[in-house]
């Protein structure tokens, strides 16, 4: 079967066993791969209800029919399981090298049940599994444990590990890899963890079945230089993404201070222009070559890689703006294994329930050495606040009452990204409907909802702009596996990802086909919520209460006086549910999983809430 | 008039500043500072004015700040 390798190895660390399964071609084209895979192998095998910290629940590395291929930017995993943040399906994709090593071994995904006896890592390597103790590594950093694993297998092979976050069930602990790296951001690492799964180390030897192996080496060697070209000539990377914070600073949209505020005086401390001034070395993934990754000294002196995201939680959203300070948070945050976003939005939210009362607590906006100290109180979860905050802001929330939760910035569980929607309806919509909780990755429109539309829009073309987004974020990357750095950031064509797809697997689609793959993975994941909260409803799918907060408006500046409005953003999205072809409640109706051919995977979800 | 012009990422490096005041005839319009500031009119972008997308012909005032952004997609 060209394009796939065709199997899956499936691993039990509760047995020690493993076993090579094959899947049929019509499972390949229905699913494609990546996030496709991973949530059909969830949603057929675990039951509703189950802990996702127990060892029911199963870690899924799965690849798409372009991962691993020298082509522009596809040395990309994706990572799933059930959320221990949201309690529904929840991944991420981080670049690694195990994208490349894992094909060449043979397998486009990896299913890894039970719960380990004690510390293991797993060594793959073509069709063989090794059950190895990693009780030398147990309790320490992603940084020694990637060194440990170099220092035995050489730096060619492909890693995935966790820290001391993941280890100790920290629902925000992400997967680390490449010393740089990190994905899984709805706990990944903390299902990792709960297996007792230190790390996974790949390596293989085999071809990967290619329809036209010639000329996809050559298509996409020439196109690897095309859009280092296309990105030189722009200058994208010489502030990489952070070049965004500047702009979200001038039109009202960075988070400042648990977004209560939009901008900051003091922005341009953490910028793109001082990022750039403060560089050390530039990293990428493997097969990448717009590098994103801006290492700079942190305060102590060691090197650590920063990005927009997480210099904006991490650095204005807690009042701090300086940039080794936010390199020290940023590094603590990627050697404990913790989710810099979630990290950045789970500070900020005690920071705002001692301001508010919620909470009695020491720590305050601006506090370097505080946050320093409660990253690693959470990801040892050594004090009694260390242990609440371990289980994010939504939980805490919960704990602190006082209606702290409508400053709890998250959606279903997951913290935002660093994008402040307080007037930025489209943007919050996008929030509020991924599926996955408040993710970035699936859909971006805030320079849409400014340039093509207007801000104070609650229109349908938001709606649609926020599917069509979907589906090329969410969907086509995240199934055939690959970074949309290229598409979103240099306008590499969206019609390349077709011609690599016949290339590899010799089947002419176009991208209207891509997107019915998209949207019934989409469908997917919302009969996944079905089952586990029957009693789901379209609340599920608002962003938080603050953003609707007439007392929470700026005073000054563009969106002065301006907040979201709940009767029209419910409008919105009611737009975005129709366009969808989903109920009043968020969920597809009957028509349109038959019609996205999902209908008997529908079923089957009727045991546990009604469908329309 | 004086207006402030602030440029955004790559567009810093590329074209020489980040942030200065010109002075510049009434009526300029936000096109019109394009030319000034020689950013090639076909680069795609985003303008803002005092924070609000503005269109091409749309005329500036005085003491306005006008940022130029490449078209970020948010990472």
């Amino acid at each position: 079967m060209n394009g796939w390798t065709g199997q899956i190895l499936r691993v039990n660390l509760t047995a020690k066993t493993y076993k090579t399964e094959t899947f049929s071609e019509e499972f390949a084209r229905k699913w494609i791969g990546g996030r496709g895979f991973a949530v059909k192998i969830l949603y057929d095998e675990l039951a509703p209800g189950i802990d996702p910290l127990g060892p029911d629940n199963k870690f899924i590395v799965a690849l798409g029919p372009i991962a691993g291929i020298p082509a522009p930017n596809t040395g990309k995993a994706v990572v799933a399981g059930k959320s221990p943040s949201t309690g529904g399906y929840g991944d991420g994709n981080l670049g690694t090298r195990v994208a490349e090593q894992l094909r060449k071994a043979g397998y486009d995904a990896l299913v890894v049940e039970g719960r380990a006896a004690g510390p293991t890592m797993l060594y793959i390597e073509d069709g063989k599994v090794e059950f190895l103790p990693a009780d030398a590594v147990w309790g320490k950093g992603t940084y020694e444990t990637n060194d440990w694993i170099y220092a035995r297998y050489g730096k060619g092979v492909g890693v995935l590990n966790i820290g001391q976050a993941g280890e100790n069930l920290v629902r925000y602990a992400v997967v680390r890899s490449l010393e740089g790296r990190a994905g899984g951001r709805t706990g990944m690492g903390a299902v990792m963890g709960s297996k007792l799964l230190k790390a996974v180390v790949v390596k293989g030897t085999k071809p990967i079945p290619q329809a036209d192996p010639a000329g996809m080496k050559k298509v996409g060697t020439d196109d690897l230089r095309e859009v280092h070209k296309i990105d030189k000539e722009q200058g994208w990377s010489i502030q990489s993404t952070n070049g965004v914070l500047a702009w979200c600073n001038e039109v009202a949209a960075l988070p400042v201070r648990n977004f209560r505020k939009t901008h900051h005086p003091d922005a341009w401390k953490v910028d793109g222009e001082r990022l750039n001034d403060a560089r050390i070395a530039t990293y990428g993934c493997p097969n990448c070559t717009m590098r994103c990754g801006i290492t700079i000294h942190d305060q102590e002196g060691r090197e650590s890689e920063l990005d927009y995201e997480n210099i904006g939680l991490l650095g204005p959203n807690l009042e701090i703006f300086d940039l080794p300070a936010v390199g020290s948070l940023n590094y603590l945050c990627d050697d404990y294994g913790i989710d810099t976003m979630s990290g950045g939005c789970v500070l900020s939210f005690y920071a705002d329930a001692i301001d508010r009362g919620a909470v009695a607590g020491s720590y305050g906006f601006g506090d370097v050495p505080g946050s320093k100290r409660l990253l690693g109180e959470i990801a040892l979860r050594s004090t009694d606040i260390g242990n609440v905050l371990a289980e994010g802001s939504m939980r805490a929330a919960r704990k602190f009452g006082r209606g702290s939760i409508d400053y709890a910035m998250q959606v279903k569980g997951l913290e935002v990204a660093a994008y402040n929607c307080k007037f930025i309806p489209g943007m919050a919509l996008a929030f509020g409907v991924s599926p996955i909780g408040a993710h970035h990755k699936e859909s971006w429109v805030i320079t849409f909802e400014l340039k093509q539309s207007v801000r104070e829009s609650y229109g349908p073309e938001k709606a649609q702009k926020v599917i069509d987004l979907q589906r090329i974020r969410g969907g086509l990357f995240e199934y055939i596996v690959a970074c949309r750095f290229p598409w979103i950031e240099v306008g590499w064509s969206l019609e390349n990802y077709p011609k690599y797809f016949k290339l590899v697997s010799g089947l002419d689609w176009t991208l209207d086909d891509f997107w019915t793959i998209s949207d019934r993975i989409y469908s997917m994941i919302k009969l996944f919520w079905l089952r586990e909260y029957p009693q789901t409803d379209r609340k599920l799918d608002y962003p938080p209460a603050v953003w609707f907060d007439p007392a929470n408006v700026d005073t000054e500046g563009p969106i002065a006086g301006k907040h979201l409005e709940y009767d029209k953003y419910d409008g919105l999205l009611q737009h975005y549910y129709d366009l969808r072809g989903y109920d009043r409640r968020g969920i597809p109706t009957k028509a349109t999983l038959e019609r996205l051919g999902v209908a008997e995977e529908g079923r089957a979800a009727e045991k546990f809430g009604k469908l329309s | 008039m004086k207006i402030t012009v602030k440029l955004i990422g790559p567009f810093v490096q590329l074209f020489g500043f980040s942030e200065k005041e010109l002075d510049v005839p009434a009526g300029t319009t936000a096109d019109g500072l394009i030319d000034l500031v020689s950013i090639d009119r076909s680069r795609p972008k985003i303008v803002t004015r005092n924070g609000r997308a503005v269109v091409p012909d749309e005329a500036l005032a005085e003491g306005d700040r006008v940022v130029i952004s490449p078209i970020y997609s948010g990472g």
